[in-house]
This record gives C-alpha cells, structure tokens and sequence, in this order.
C-alpha cells in the first residue's frame, strides 16, 4: 500500500460520520405492516389475526418510540424508549385442575405446580414458588403475547434445544388479549412443538435457559 | 451457544423467518448506514437509504442465488439507494473531519496533531474535487475499508473496473494535491 493509500485509511478513520441510527426497528414494522397489506388481500380473516407491531403499541396511553423488535411464533417484543402506565395486580385467570387445559401442558421437570389458571388468549397460567409459566398454542400465527420494554434493558434472541426464543434480562410490560399492560420482570421466552412457553422468575439467564429445557 | 450463521440466516429469511430476517438487519444495520453515509454525505438520506435498502432487500430475497454473499449483495441495494438519493438532493453534502481533540489533551503532541489534521483537511479537500465515480471508489476503499468484490457490489461494476478506476482516482487525487 503507498503512502498515499495509509493516508485516505487514516483520513477515514477521522472522518465525522454520525453514529449509525439503528433502523431494525422501523424495518422491522414496514415489514410487518406489507405483510399485513399483503395478507389482507388474500383473506380478511387472517389479515385481521396479523398484529403489527403499530397495534402492538395502539395502547391508550403508549406514545413510545420504536427503537428494536423482536419476534418468536406467537410473541412480539418491542425495544421502546418509554413504557405506559403498569398495573402490578391482574388475576391471572380462572384455577382450572392441570389436566383439563386442551392441550397436555408442559412442566418444569416434569413437576407438578401449585395451580394452574386458564388465562386471556387461549393461554394456560401455570404457578410454581418463586417461578411463573405461561403456555399456549402458538401455530395459528397469531401473536398472543406482546411485549414492550426499555431501550437500556437486555433483550437478546436465544436458543432452547435448537427452537428460537428471547430472553428479555429486566423490567418490561406484558401484553395480553383484553387486558392492560402488566409489570413483569426477567423472562424467558421459546418455541416448543406446537406450543409457545413464557418463563418469568427472579433467575438470570442461564438458569432460565436449563429451566427451560428442562420442561417436558 | 453458536448463533446461527449468516447463510443459515438468508436460507430461513427466505423461506419467511422473519426473526433470522431481523438478525441480518440488526448485524448490517451499522454497515448499511455507514456506506449511505459516505455515498450521500447526509445523515437523514443515510438513514432512509438504510430502512429502505432494507425492505427491498426482504422483497427481493425470493431472487437471492443460494451460495451468494448476503452482504456485497445488501450494499449493492444501499448504495443504490444512497446514489438515488444524492441524485435527487441535486448536490452531494461535503464530509467533514471529526473535531480535533482540545489542546492538552491526553495522547499525541500538539504541534503533531496539528500537521496531522492540516493534512487531513488538504487531503480531505482534494477527495471532495475529484469526479463521483472517483471519490465513490476512493470512500468505498479507503473510508470504509470494503473489499474489491464488495466496492463492486456497491458501485455496480466489475472488480476489473474496481482496480482500474481505484488507479485512476489515486493519480488523479495526487495531481489535486500538487
């Protein structure tokens, strides 16, 4: 390389070019609106069960800023710079016997937990001390749980057996069908079979992750 | 664990994984928006060029050839749309150096620091008087440090003509700065 070669490396290297704006998180919502558009040509029906993330955040009282998404079968969660108003006590749902739900629930090596609730959006609540399970079945395409938390908070895609999910590492808001937004802490989110699972207990990680595949 | 490789991420992009497709943006995101930036010259074309390199991409990933490279092939569409862009703004903004580090600052001598951005602003200012094809190959070399086959990509050409035209831009700098 000439001298004149190391000196434009170098005029590079000093150049004012502005930190680069993310943009995941807008291409990330056109994508999802054109889906839409696209799908609703096709069949109103499933148009209407495709939930774009400008839904996602249609909440009286959400004016956040878009900034990251992310996405598993049945599960959206939205990097925002701000969240709404949370509410800390919402009755999970009717306590149902474990093995009325309609499908076979799934559970944290093979035990049984304290009680199960059937919960909003087809989901099934399942309780443990110090540990919360939320199951449903997610291959109608149809995004059940949505998610919104902030930019500062940990929000990475994982892998649970080979299946995607999310781990999302603080304080976010939980969205479910007809409800308000919720508080919720540390979870796990991931793909098992048919089924979408939602873990959230006060554990990092890497223990939620052997939790995780510890679920049969 | 392994994250899933990029070809791994283009094959399940494909067949409509929109979470692998988001895996790519978050990776390039900074990439995509760097070239614009050099190519336009203006940090909001830049950012639009970006989302909409972006969106194309995803639309057109029926037409990516299995065993191609995913990231020459995303900056051909960026840089396309960063040229689109300075084309109809008329003009191209001037890239500027970053603000010397104040007097007495830790680290280099001040009287080298000096010559140093001197330098830079002659050369910087020689760059901004060469022709776009000039300057564009230059920036896609040198400022972004992008191989041949990816300045190809972004500018649209062959590598042959990469290497020519790299030639040419360098002889032509050098006489712009006798």
């Amino acid at each position: 390389m000439t001298d004149l070669e190391l000196e434009l490396r170098d005029l590079g290297a000093h150049l004012d070019i502005p930190p680069a704006r993310p943009v995941l998180g807008v291409v990330a919502a056109r994508l999802v609106r054109r889906r839409r558009r696209r799908r609703r040509t096709v069949v109103l029906a499933v148009a209407i069960a495709t939930v774009a993330i400008a839904v996602a955040f249609a909440v009286p009282g959400s004016r956040a800023s878009l900034l990251r998404f992310f996405h598993v079968r049945g599960a959206a969660v939205s990097v925002v710079d701000r969240l709404p108003r949370l509410t800390t006590h919402r009755p999970l749902g009717e306590p149902i016997p474990l093995d009325t739900a309609p499908f076979r629930l799934l559970l944290p090596d093979g035990r049984r937990p304290e009680k199960v609730y059937a919960g909003d959006g087809g989901g099934y609540w399942l309780r443990y001390p110090g540990l919360l399970l939320f199951e449903f079945e997610s291959d109608a395409g149809i995004d059940i749980l949505k998610k919104a938390t902030l930019g500062m908070t940990d929000v990475e895609y994982v892998q649970v057996d080979g299946a995607p999910g999310i781990w999302i590492g603080g304080r976010h808001a939980l969205y479910l069908p007809g409800g308000p937004p919720r508080a919720a802490g540390r979870t796990l989110i991931w793909q098992r079979g048919r089924l979408t699972l939602r873990l959230e207990a006060a554990v990092g990680r890497d223990r939620a992750l052997a939790i995780a595949r510890s679920v049969r | 664990m392994q994250p899933p490789g990029e070809e791994t991420l283009v094959e399940q992009a494909r067949r409509g994984d929109s979470a692998a497709f988001e895996a790519l943006v978050l990776a390039y995101q900074s990439l995509a928006f760097r070239t614009a930036f050099v190519i336009a010259g203006d940090a909001s074309d830049a950012e639009e060029a970006a989302q909409d390199a972006f969106v194309k991409a995803h639309r057109a990933l029926g037409r990516f050839r299995t065993g191609e490279r995913f990231r020459p092939w995303l900056l051909t569409i960026v840089a396309n749309e960063a040229r689109n862009r300075r084309r109809a703004r008329g003009r191209r903004a001037a890239l500027v150096l970053r603000a010397p580090p104040e007097p007495g600052a830790a680290g280099a001598d001040p009287a080298d620091a000096l010559l140093g951005t001197e330098r830079r602003e002659q050369l910087l200012a020689a760059v901004q008087r060469l022709r776009d094809d000039d300057r564009d190959v230059l920036a896609c070399r040198y400022f972004l440090d992008l191989s041949e086959e990816e300045t190809a990509a972004a500018l649209g050409v062959a590598r042959g003509t990469v290497k020519s035209r790299t030639h040419r831009a360098l002889v032509r700098l050098e006489e712009e700065l006798r």
